[in-house]
Parts: C-alpha cells; sequence; structure tokens
C-alpha cells in the first residue's frame, strides 16, 4: 500500500536524486561544523582544565612550603622559651632549631604521601598522565 | 603609586571601648558579620521553597552541602558527619569572606593573620577535646609512633611533638599567606597600569600590567576558593587523627 501521489506527482517521503544530494550535502557540512565546534570546546577545556591544575598545583606548593617553616619556627620558639626558662642560651634554641627542622621534614613527608595517595587514588597509580577532575 | 598595603588597614567604624580594652566595630568585623548574614540569608532564601525539583540557588546551597559532606566522609567514613555543622560552618565562613573580599574596594577578613589564626586555633583545640574526650590518653598515641627502637623513641616523639604543634601555624599561615599575597600583587599589577598612563611616551604599555591583572583577578578567584577548601580539608584531616590516634 504507498501514500497517494501529490499536486506534482509525487510520492511523499520520497526524495528526488537533487534533493537526496543537497540532503546529504547538508549533513556533511553538518558534521564537520559540528567537528569545529567540538574541537573548539575541548580547546577551551583543556584551557580550564591547565589553569585549575596549575592553581591546584600552587596551592600544594605552598602547602609544602608552610608544612616545612611552621615546624621550624614552633621548633626555634620552644627552644628559646626554653631558654628564657633556664638561662641556657643558646643551647636549647639550637637544638629545638634542628628538631624544628626534623619536624617541618616530616610534615612534608606526611602531607606529599598524602598526596600521592589521593592522586594515585584519581588516576588508578597512572600517576603523571592525565587527571581527571573532580566534576568532569 | 598607590600603597599596595593600604586596603588591608583595619578602621574603627563604631568606637566601643570596655574597660580599658578596645572592642570597636571595625571594616574587618563589618566583613565578618555581612559574610555570615549573607551566607544565612542565602541558605534561608533558597531552602524556603525547598522542592524535588530544585531550584537554581537551591542546587547552589545544595552543591555546597553536598561538597562539605563528601569531604568529611571521605576522609573520616559516616562517623564524621557528626562534625559536619562545625567543618561547614568554616568552610563557607571563609569561602564568603575570602569572596567578599575580591569585590573591589572590600576588605579581605582571611588577609590578616589574627583571624584565621584564631580559626586554625579553634580547630586546633576542638582536635585536642575530641581527641582527650573520645581516646583518653590513647590520644598521646598520636606521639607515639609505633615499631620505633626505644633507643630512639624519645627524640622521635619530641619530633612529633614539635610536628604536631607546628599545625596550627601552617594552617593558619597558608590561608592568610595566599589571601595577603594575592590582593597585594593585584593592587601592584593595578598600580603599574596607573603608574604608566602618567609617564606620558611610555603609556601605550598601560595595557600589559592590565591585562596581567585581569588574569590574576581569575587567578585569585580560584585561590580564594581553593585555600577555603585547603582549610577545610586539613580541618578534616586533623579531625580524623583525633578520631583515630596513631598511624
Amino acid at each position: 500500500m504507498s501514500d497517494p501521489p501529490d499536486k506534482r506527482g509525487r510520492i511523499p517521503g520520497e526524495m528526488t536524486p537533487e534533493e537526496r544530494a543537497r540532503f546529504e550535502g547538508r549533513v556533511s557540512d553538518l558534521g564537520g561544523r559540528l567537528d569545529r565546534v567540538r574541537a573548539r570546546q575541548t580547546a577551551e577545556e583543556d584551557a580550564d582544565r591547565d589553569a585549575v591544575l596549575r592553581g591546584r598545583g600552587m596551592a600544594y606548593g605552598m602547602r609544602m612550603a608552610a608544612e616545612l617553616v611552621a615546624a621550624v619556627i614552633v621548633g626555634g620558639i620552644i627552644g628559646w622559651a626554653l631558654d628564657w626558662v633556664f638561662g641556657s642560651k643558646p643551647w636549647f634554641f639550637l637544638l629545638f632549631f634542628i628538631l624544628g627542622f626534623a619536624a617541618g621534614a616530616l610534615n612534608v613527608m606526611r602531607a606529599y604521601e598524602k598526596m600521592q595517595r589521593e592522586f594515585t587514588a584519581r588516576t588508578g597509580g597512572r600517576i603523571g598522565q592525565d587527571i581527571k577532575d573532580d566534576d568532569d | 603609586m598607590p600603597d599596595p598595603i593600604h586596603q588591608f588597614d583595619i578602621n574603627r567604624i563604631i568606637p566601643i571601648n570596655v574597660g580599658g580594652w578596645d572592642v570597636s566595630f571595625t571594616n574587618s568585623a563589618l566583613f565578618m558579620v555581612l559574610a555570615t548574614v549573607l551566607t544565612v540569608g542565602i541558605i534561608m532564601m533558597a531552602t524556603r521553597t525547598a522542592s524535588l525539583v530544585p531550584t537554581r540557588l537551591q542546587s547552589t546551597v545544595e552543591i555546597g552541602y553536598e561538597f562539605v559532606a563528601n569531604m568529611l566522609r571521605d576522609s573520616m567514613g559516616k562517623e564524621g558527619m557528626k562534625y559536619f555543622p562545625f567543618v561547614f560552618t568554616l568552610f563557607i565562613f571563609i569561602f564568603m569572606c575570602n569572596m567578599l573580599g575580591m569585590i573591589p574596594g572590600a576588605f579581605t577578613v582571611t588577609s590578616h593573620i589574627i583571624v584565621t589564626a584564631a580559626l586554625a586555633a579553634m580547630v586546633f583545640l576542638t582536635v585536642l577535646v575530641i581527641g582527650f574526650a573520645k581516646n583518653g590518653l590513647h590520644f598521646l598515641k598520636l606521639f607515639v609512633p609505633s615499631g620505633v627502637p626505644v633507643l630512639v623513641l624519645p627524640l622521635v616523639t619530641l619530633i612529633e611533638i614539635i610536628s604536631f604543634l607546628s599545625r596550627p601555624v601552617s594552617h593558619s599561615v597558608r590561608l592568610f599567606a595566599n589571601m595577603l599575597a594575592g590582593h597585594i600583587t593585584l593592587k601592584v599589577f593595578a598600580g603599574f597600569v596607573v603608574m604608566l598612563l602618567g609617564t606620558g611616551t611610555y603609556a601605550f604599555l598601560a595595557p600589559l600590567p592590565l591585562l596581567m591583572a585581569i588574569a590574576l583577578i581569575a587567578l585569585e578567584f580560584l585561590v580564594s576558593f581553593l585555600q577555603a577548601y585547603v582549610f577545610t580539608m586539613l580541618t578534616c584531616m586533623y579531625l580524623n587523627d583525633a578520631l583515630h590516634p596513631g598511624h
């Protein structure tokens, strides 16, 4: 059973060869345009992710520096206070300054271990490769 | 050149003096109140008409809730949700203060170390109280790592104690230093624009630092969020130590 031909003698839903050619031209054109838009979008997303990663890297860097310096300062203050109490300048200060440095190194090591665990969890052990962001 | 430090000046808005103590209502206090009122206002507005299909405002607030809740669950598991009110308040307050500071001419509360130090001290004391309340003297195990030869144990314990005491310092300095440095850099680059415009011959170079300032503003927004996140993240980590001492 077929539809009745319309006024111009065509069966509805059928395309003439010219129409088909034009239609296919439009389709492939649309495909090209979509590809271009997609390429632009991924480029933008990559740039965004770069910025986020750089910001995160800076945050981590600052964190490491703060961890180290904070422990050295706290050690120094404790030593200085003990010296002040016992009147033994500068021995406690020297000792605790060095201990503070050790504590700082410990802090940095711990922070790094934690960071690495996070990265390993997020990348499945492929550290150094593309890191999936939380929100994508 | 405009003074890049000037933006951190504390001004008394309503001078108050109680028994020789200066407890004036300052611009810093104003912005803290503003951050609190805005947060409460936004959350009330969003949840007043709470529905299954959320409005834009409601989903924004829900994202904030989920964000902090996930952070807690990731670091402490389900029992961490007990501390949700504390941690969520910390995060939202710091986030709001940082973001309010990004408004040109606004005061950045978190760029003063006394504010971040107070916040960090609050976390530190909370960890101590929870640690001793939950574990009693077992909490001190935090300072005595297992599997260390007795000979070096006193030394290691001493180092662990210093490491523990350094936490509030690094906790507060990080937030404060990031906000301070970011806002100064921004002001300095903005100052370059004005200076170059004033030189006459080299005025055509003025757009260069302007572009830099624009890029820095974007970075500053990121830092504002990241530092609030890092502060909260570390709070979760320290709370986890309080619940489960002994690494």
